[in-house]
């Protein structure tokens, strides 16, 4: 693949996202909601295909594809156990955005705050999500730096692929904050998908087509087509890996953030219904993919190469091999921009507007445009460090995250959830996954992507058990959540 | 009502996601196995989805 192909196709891609981010601006945003949140007027189709794209990730058809190539179809039930997750939007996307409504949330974890009647609460969910996030966004970074290094064996050094994604991220994200940021995704996410439908097919069909391609893996790899295969997807594996993404839709800020954002209940719906049907196919589109690697180059020592190796393969004509590699590239700009973006709000509402006291909308503001920058600078240094395995850092975030969840399904569920069950499954449970982490990861044979969620849900209950509930806000609150929800569905 | 049956079977499509390619189809060894059994577990997801929000029809906002 030559040089000049490959930065002919980025220079496009810039300039056609800069475009479509310049023409989303609808006058200077002046309050929070109207920066992060649309000024909760999103459509749902726009919403569906930015939801897409800041959900999947280089993880999908660079780590998703290396976890098929190194450990088989388990890699495809990893994925659907998260999709089939995804239904909690059923369940708490109404609630989430009748309670974002009458109470002007910006921020999940503001929500939290609110409803446990103690900001410290905010407090420490928004500097958990700021540590475990950063990773994560580098994580997609890096991906990156191997896809742009690999494809040009080396022309493009690691570092210099990791700065373009980062400098784009900006500016996304500056424009019109999350204006820009979902338009910008939902080129990017047809982008995607079309670059990785029309590639995998390629392959497919050269490596005799659907069945052809299976019916060699199964003479030639046929453990790959089973759990748990070669061992790597061993049942405690798989459950560790799987648990905390079942709850990703809403443990992870970036996503359930965009649940304050849609018009109305009708457009949630919509970006619920196509969102899923995205999903499923560019799912099912990065394991063919992961396997049509494995049948075509199965020596690779490196299961993260997988997809840059397949992509200058023969089996792939140089234009095409540049297209998915932009679909690939603005699959991670746009994960990034759309972090960035929470992150700088979560700074700003729940972090400095809290520990300072400063409520002042327009001062919040302000903090949330500088900090975009230095967030951005931070998983730039994280992304430096060259990690050797994508798919398994971008998990560990997931775990730092999942501790949020027994905190906000009792915010909606159980009236006698307190702030002190809230901060002490919060903090308590993250200073159980450190822990973990920092001692080889292993309790009575048990990872901490099994064991997170379980200590978090203990901790709370004992921790609201022990202390008195404030039953009249949380009836409150509930009873305004619950209103979204129409009767007689 | 149809919501709730339809929030229940996600949770039941949830675990057998998990007990089914483990337990049952350990030996099947073709794009049929487990593959297949994971792939119709994410079409059901989607038209589980749709009957649990058939209610969420409304522009009101």
């Amino acid at each position: 693949m030559t040089m000049s192909l490959v930065i002919w196709g980025i220079a496009t891609y810039t300039a056609i996202s800069l475009l479509i981010a310049y023409l989303s601006r609808v006058g200077p945003s002046s309050s929070m909601s109207d920066y992060f949140l649309g000024g909760r007027a999103m459509g749902g189709v726009v919403s569906a295909l930015s939801y897409s794209a800041t959900t999947y990730s280089a993880f999908m058809m660079v780590g998703l594809a290396g976890l098929t190539y190194r450990g088989g179809v388990g890699a495809l039930g990893f994925e659907i156990i998260y999709f089939a997750g995804v239904s909690l939007v059923a369940v708490f996307g109404p609630r989430f955005w009748a309670v974002g409504r009458k109470y002007g949330f910006v921020t999940p974890y503001e929500m939290l705050g609110n409803r446990y009647g103690n900001r410290w609460v905010a407090f420490a969910a928004g500097l958990v999500s700021l540590v475990f996030l950063i990773p994560y966004s580098a994580v997609q970074l890096a991906g990156v730096g191997y896809l742009l290094a690999g494809m040009t064996d080396g022309g493009i050094p690691f570092g210099v692929g990791i700065v373009v994604a980062t400098v784009l991220a900006i500016v996304f994200s500056y424009i019109a904050g999350i204006r820009s940021v979902m338009w910008t995704d939902s080129l990017q996410a047809v982008m995607m998908l079309l670059a990785a439908v029309l590639a995998t097919g390629l392959v497919v069909s050269k490596l005799g087509g659907f069945s052809g391609m299976f019916s060699t893996l199964s003479e030639t790899r046929p453990e790959m087509l089973r759990v748990p295969g070669v061992g790597f997807f061993s049942f405690t594996t798989f459950l560790g890996l799987t648990l905390p993404w079942l709850f990703f839709s809403i443990s992870n800020p970036q996503v359930s953030q965009r649940l304050f954002m849609p018009a109305s209940i009708g457009a949630l719906r919509r970006m619920l219904l196509i969102f899923l049907c995205f999903g499923l196919i560019y799912t099912l589109v990065s394991v063919i993919w992961g396997f049509s690697a494995l049948v075509a180059i199965p020596d690779l020592e490196r299961p993260d190469l997988a997809t840059s190796a397949l992509l200058s393969s023969d089996l792939i004509p140089p234009v095409l091999g540049v297209i998915v590699m932009i679909g690939i590239l603005a699959a991670a700009v746009s994960t990034i921009d759309s972090i960035l973006l929470t992150l700088s709000s979560i700074f700003a509402r729940d972090v400095y507007g809290n520990l300072s006291g400063n409520k002042n909308d327009a001062r919040q503001l302000l903090i949330g445009k500088w900090v975009i920058p230095v967030i951005s600078l931070l998983a730039l240094a994280f992304a430096w460090m060259e990690f050797s395995m994508v798919a398994i850092l971008a998990v560990a975030a997931s775990v730092g995250l999942v501790l949020m969840v027994p905190a906000t399904i009792g915010a909606f569920f159980w009236r006698r959830g307190t702030d002190m069950g809230a901060l002490v499954s919060i903090i308590g449970g993250t200073l159980f996954v450190a822990g973990m982490y920092l001692t080889g990861n292993s309790f009575f044979g048990l990872n901490v992507g099994v064991l997170g969620l379980p200590v978090a849900t203990i901790l709370f209950i004992g921790g609201s058990l022990l202390t008195k509930a404030d039953t009249a806000h949380a009836d409150e609150f509930m009873h305004a959540a619950s209103n979204a929800i129409p009767r007689k569905a | 009502m149809l919501r709730k049956i339809s929030l229940v079977l996600v949770g039941i499509l949830i675990v057998a996601c998990y007990a089914v390619p483990y337990l049952l189809l350990q030996s099947v060894e073709t794009w049929h196995g487990s593959f297949l059994f994971w792939t119709l577990a994410g079409v059901f997801t989607i038209v589980l989805n749709v009957i649990a929000t058939l209610g969420f029809n409304g522009d009101a906002k």
